[in-house]
């Protein structure tokens, strides 16, 4: 029992009147907040029948309109087969003064070789221009942007997409937009985030130089479709599927707009275009499927598929038939590799994420994990498991970024860094998924909480390599302004579930999960230098609150899937509570936090940036990253420069001139750090929130750095259609 | 039986005002921390709680011994927040930046409970 809000309300507003204090902390947006002890009792007697209000459509349903919102027209099933041999890419050896893919290069290294701005002279970078994109949230409309676009830069031309789509090509030395691609994305389609991370580069085999489409960028979309047009005009490439589009809800299923989308930039291996998707979390069991297809990057030709429960079909599924549906689904940007013939997918969670008891066995081996799948085949290859039957949505958003690894005894292995948000970053071997790194398997608590849902006996840890957090919550790390809300939050410790990373979910009560799905690593990513084996990753230490409540509760709280006729935008969304329709149980998520004064229950720092000789497997550096200046209690800004350490989302970039930069914290603010010192050499505040990974290029003698400052809803950053890019005021 | 203070000057009302602020800061450590130690947690809240709540009710009734044992309760929440969190910034802030604020106040209006008390003497009342 918590005293009345109101009374609470009053006794905060007395202490804070005393003159707490001004510290801060970042905001984290509302939420619903667990319904604690006074939720039902379990079904101990018998896994409650689904008394589900909610009437599940027939797999085999007809798609909603606007799910194949171009009308692309599908032909027959396609067969498996294979690709059009490839040309050497751009990202292969990138020129000098490009940025050609979203990690730079093949390998997502996020290293520039530019060394005009150095740590001496950064102070002199000061904006050159900013282009804005067109796209964010029209008035009345609910704010679904985080735009997380990084323009890639290939010889003249600086292209990029828009959160909805659209897709352009900018003067790299004025921000001028040479051409404008109108992907005409219909507001329906977003899934949870209107976001687009980049175009693909890819120059064709077939199409002689000169010819249109010899260099095309290509796209993935929210509303599941891939775009090629060409480089110079941006007109599409009639030669690539229908009218230069591939329809990727082909095969799928019923479904309806939003639920299934596409945020990544689909990586380009052998010929061989791969995609992904993001299936909208928290729905139901039986989800659209989170299938991996290989198509053909000259014709959009379908080459193979690769469908967990379905594994030996690589075929496009038969009329009446579907993609094996709630399989876990890979949202993350995917890394090839042409000399092996992989691509290295990271991939979530099966749909229902917070309950495993109806997952296939094939399911339960590749979940959470790294699959390696041939390129040619659609085979998988080797798996790497960061979490058995994952419960806790640790599914993997970052890229993996390749490496060559040399051993103490001097051999070198072509190895591949995973980061997770578990925080545990394993290293393995490209060729068979084995640890390079020490991996152990260490007890977790096991059976759980939830009747016919047991928990594995063991999870994997990356002992090798240094944790990207901390050490488990305790009480006494409790925070607040007072000592009142840092008994509230003691309080809110106390009565959940706690012990350690993997407490399994619980319905009696709430329980802690944490790091949370928003801890570790994210899509942000890692950068990495090959030549000093200094790797930089910026993290997040924000604990969850979360319960599972049974489906009359469920039902009580409003909570439905995005395909229920009754479905109300805000009636539950892949990062707050969410129906898992079909299972016994809905989830309730809320940040752990002080939900009256919106501050974090755990003490700051919220977010961290950590540099790693890879050599030594030693932290070079380590510190809080981001500063209270734009967040702070009841959402005001404390206008502090004090580094508190804030949430961050969005990847770093190192330069050869010695500097790292990443903007993604809270406080709205691109970072310039001295990559030996980590001490910060230079700062700006950015018109919206810098949710973003910057990137860095050289045109006409000159060193560039561009950062979206999009923004981010659910970190509630300002939205923006801003790039910023900067550059030294005192070159010419 | 005692009385509560009756202000008589402007003095006298901030410390009325700040006694009930101390009643009020108290209680729900009181509440909400009989629970936290029911629940295994720390047992300094309700101990705090129960002396910051008395203190303030002492000041309300304008006896320099409230002063003194929120002082006390100040000193002794000192020396537990050393005691766990040591000299780590963040870790302080909760715990004794609010409560020495406080103690600044009630050092402020030492001179008028000082006044008050010595008006409820019974050498004082003779005089009355």
């Amino acid at each position: 029992m918590s005293p009345k809000p109101m009374l609470r309300n009053v006794l905060l507003g007395a202490t804070i009147i005393a003159g707490m204090t001004a510290a801060a902390i970042a905001q984290v947006p509302p939420a619903d907040q667990p319904p604690g002890t006074g939720n039902a009792t379990p079904p101990a007697e018998q896994p409650a029948p689904p008394a589900d209000s909610f009437a599940p459509p027939s797999p085999n349903a007809p798609q909603s309109p606007g799910v194949n919102a171009a009308n692309i027209p599908d032909g027959p099933p396609a067969e498996p087969s294979a690709a059009t041999p490839m040309v050497e890419q751009v990202t292969a050896n990138p020129a000098h003064d490009d940025w050609p893919g979203y990690g730079r290069d093949d390998r997502a290294t996020r290293f520039s070789p530019l060394d005009q701005i150095t740590p001496s002279n950064v102070g002199h970078l000061k904006r050159a221009f900013i282009y804005h994109t067109g796209s964010k949230p029209a008035p009345g409309q609910t704010n679904k942007w985080a735009a997380e676009t990084t323009p890639i830069k290939v010889g003249d031309g600086l292209y990029m997409c828009s959160a909805m789509n659209d897709m352009m090509r900018i003067d790299p030395a004025t921000g001028k937009e040479v051409w404008h691609f109108h992907a005409n994305e219909k507001y329906d389609s977003i899934p949870y985030t209107a976001a687009c991370k980049a175009v693909v580069y890819y120059t064709s085999s077939t199409v002689p130089e000169g010819e249109h489409c010899h260099h095309r960028i290509l796209e993935a979309t929210l509303d599941e479709r891939l775009i090629e047009v060409d480089s110079e005009d941006g007109k599409v490439c009639e030669g690539f599927g229908w009218h230069g589009m591939v329809n990727l809800m082909k095969g799928m299923g019923e479904s309806v707009p939003g639920f299934v989308a596409e945020t990544a930039p689909p990586p380009i291996v052998n010929g061989a275009i791969i995609t992904n998707q993001e299936i909208l979390d928290g729905q139901r069991r039986w989800a659209p499927s989170g299938v991996i297809r290989g198509y053909d990057a000259e014709t959009g030709r379908f080459l193979w598929a690769w469908d967990v429960n379905r594994p030996h079909e690589h075929g496009e599924p038969k009329e009446g038939e579907h993609y094996s549906r709630g399989t876990p689904n890979s949202w993350a940007a995917m890394i090839g590799d042409n000399a092996l013939g992989l691509v290295y997918v990271p991939t979530g969670n099966s749909a229902a994420d917070y309950y495993s008891a109806m997952r296939s066995p094939e399911e339960n081996k590749v979940s959470s994990a790294v699959v390696a799948i041939d390129v040619k085949t659609g085979e998988p290859r080797w798996v790497f498991q960061t979490v058995h039957k994952d419960v806790w949505d640790y599914d993997i958003g970052s890229q993996p970024t390749l490496m060559d690894f040399t051993k103490p005894d001097g051999t070198t292995v072509p190895a591949l860094i995973m980061p997770t948000k578990r925080g545990q970053t394993f290293v393995l071997d490209r060729r068979t998924g084995d640890p390079v790194l020490p991996v152990e398997e260490r007890p977790a608590p096991s059976p759980g909480m939830v009747p016919g849902d047991t928990r594995a006996p063991t999870q994997p840890w990356s002992v090798g390599m240094p944790r990207l957090g901390f050490a488990p919550l305790k009480e006494a790390d409790m925070w607040g302004m007072s000592p009142i809300d840092q008994l509230y939050c003691r309080l809110k410790y106390r009565r959940a579930h706690y012990v350690g990373e993997f407490t399994p979910p619980s319905i009696d009560k709430p329980w802690l999960e944490y790091p949370g799905y928003n801890g570790g690593s994210d899509w942000g990513s890692v950068a990495y230098d090959e030549k000093t084996g200094i790797l930089i990753a910026n993290w997040n230490n924000t604990p969850m609150y979360d319960q599972l409540v049974n489906r009359k509760k469920a039902d009580q709280l409003g909570l439905m899937p995005v395909d229920d006729p009754n479905y109300k935008p805000g009636g539950g969304g892949a990062e707050g509570a969410g129906a898992m329709a079909e299972t016994p149980y809905g989830i309730v998520v809320s940040p752990f936090w002080d939900e009256y004064t919106g501050m974090m229950c755990n003490r700051p720092p919220y977010g961290m940036i950590t540099a790693i000789d890879m050599h030594t497997q030693k932290v070079l550096w380590q510190h809080p990253l981001g500063s209270a200046r734009a967040n702070g209690p009841f959402g005001l800004p404390t206008h502090l420069p004090l580094n508190i350490g804030t949430p961050n989302n969005g990847g770093p970039v190192i330069t050869a001139g010695g500097l790292i930069f990443v903007a993604a914290t809270t406080d709205n603010m691109i970072h310039a750090f001295d990559i030996h010192t980590g001490k910060e050499v230079w700062n700006d505040v950015l018109p919206g929130g810098g949710q973003a990974t910057p990137m860095t290029y050289e045109y006409k003698g000159k060193q560039y750095v561009a950062i979206m400052a999009g923004g981010h809803h659910f970190m509630m950053t300002p939205v923006t259609d801003d790039l910023v890019v900067y550059a030294l005021d005192n070159v010419n | 039986m005692s009385s509560f203070m009756r202000p008589q000057d402007a003095a006298g009302w901030a410390t009325l005002v700040l006694a009930v602020i101390i009643i009020l800061l108290g209680l729900p450590l009181v509440y909400m921390g009989a629970e936290l130690a029911a629940l295994g947690g720390s047992w300094y809240y309700v101990i705090c709680g129960l002396a910051v709540t008395l203190s303030g009710v002492l000041m309300a009734l304008g006896r320099v011994a409230g002063a003194l044992l929120y002082l006390a309760a100040c000193a002794f929440t000192w020396l537990w927040a050393l005691w766990e969190v040591g000299l780590d910034g963040w870790g302080l802030l909760p715990r004794v930046f609010g409560p020495s604020l406080i103690a600044i106040a009630v050092l402020l209006c030492m001179p008028v409970l000082k006044r008050a008390e010595a008006a409820h003497s019974p050498s004082a009342r003779k005089v009355a």
